[in-house]
């Protein structure tokens, strides 16, 4: 990207809150057992009705080694690195980029998936804070950070590309 | 994989809800996400909102179900969504879907599905899209 160096910048019309010193972070990688009964609270706390996320006798008729994760299980997951560090002292990254709760909003999701997530995997959970955005005038500020959770034999299972919003208005 | 599966089909419509306070503490359990604003009323109104409203991954939990109940889970190639508009306490969350394209990718032949969540007054909360693998005889 260019910029000349003529064009005066305005300042933003808000203050801004995101740590932006932050870009390029990676967190450390979190250790996770994918446990059978947090994927059945999930299952059923959503709605879902497909036998092979609830019961394992169902999953491991249709040839699974146990219950199999709905989609969107990577949440927890992904919500891990987000809380995790807390309990070994660190900072978690919620709080590394600074979110302030009561301005923030989720303004996209994405997965990719290139595996599924099984009750007793253990994956390793690592979060990347990819970019920094200004919008409407610097009304809005958002956070990219980007998540994958990996298994050691399977590879990467699931990527999660989230996008963060501060009201700043 | 059942039919339809030809570009402009839509695929079966999916309802959750009404979403109450204890849709949305069960979630805050289960996910993980215990983002105050979605449970707290306090914090809620403090922060000049109206109350508590539901996480937009709960939504985006509802499109994961509406592919997946009509593809499998293990056809999912992605899912993706914006989060357009808040969803109240109250509300239902109603969730639809169109092919919109065939394609290759990485050797397999996938759908890619055009995936949207609306809540009772009509506003669109949720939009998004959807790959799945296909068997290419389908």
């Amino acid at each position: 990207m260019t910029q000349s160096s003529s064009a005066p910048v305005a300042p933003p019309s808000y203050p801004r809150i995101f740590e932006r010193s932050l870009l390029g972070h990676r967190s450390d990688p979190i250790g996770f057992t994918v446990e059978r009964g947090a994927i059945r609270f999930f299952a059923e706390t959503i709605g879902e009705t497909n036998p092979i996320c609830l019961d394992e006798r169902a999953a491991r008729a249709a040839g699974y080694p146990d219950i199999v994760a709905p989609p969107t299980y990577a949440i927890v997951i992904e919500m891990l690195t987000y809380r995790q560090p807390s309990m070994d002292g660190r900072k978690p990254m919620l709080d590394l980029i600074n979110c302030d709760q009561r301005r923030l909003l989720h303004g996209e999701e994405r997965y990719d998936y290139a595996g599924l997530i099984f009750a007793g995997d253990q994956v390793e959970v690592s979060s990347l804070v990819r970019a920094f955005e200004d919008k409407k005038g610097g009304a809005l500020e958002l956070a990219y950070v980007d998540t994958t959770i990996a298994h050691a034999a399977r590879g990467i299972l699931v990527t999660a590309s989230r996008c963060l919003i501060h009201q700043l208005s | 994989m059942t039919v339809p599966n030809n570009v402009g089909d839509a695929i079966p419509e999916l309802s959750f809800g009404p979403i109450t306070r204890s849709t949305l503490a069960l979630y805050a359990g289960a996910s993980g996400d215990h983002v105050k604003i979605h449970i707290d009323s306090d914090f809620a109104k403090a922060a000049g909102r109206a109350d508590v409203f539901a996480h937009g991954m709960l939504s985006m939990a509802q499109l994961g179900r509406l592919v997946t109940n009509w593809a499998g889970i293990d056809r999912l190639r992605s899912l993706q969504c914006r989060f357009e508009a808040i969803t109240n306490l109250g509300d239902t969350v109603r969730c639809s879907g169109t092919v919109v394209e065939r394609f290759q990718q990485n050797g397999e032949t996938c759908l890619r599905l055009a995936v949207s969540a609306q809540v009772d007054n009509g506003t669109r909360t949720l939009l998004g899209e959807a790959v799945v693998a296909v068997d290419p005889a389908d």
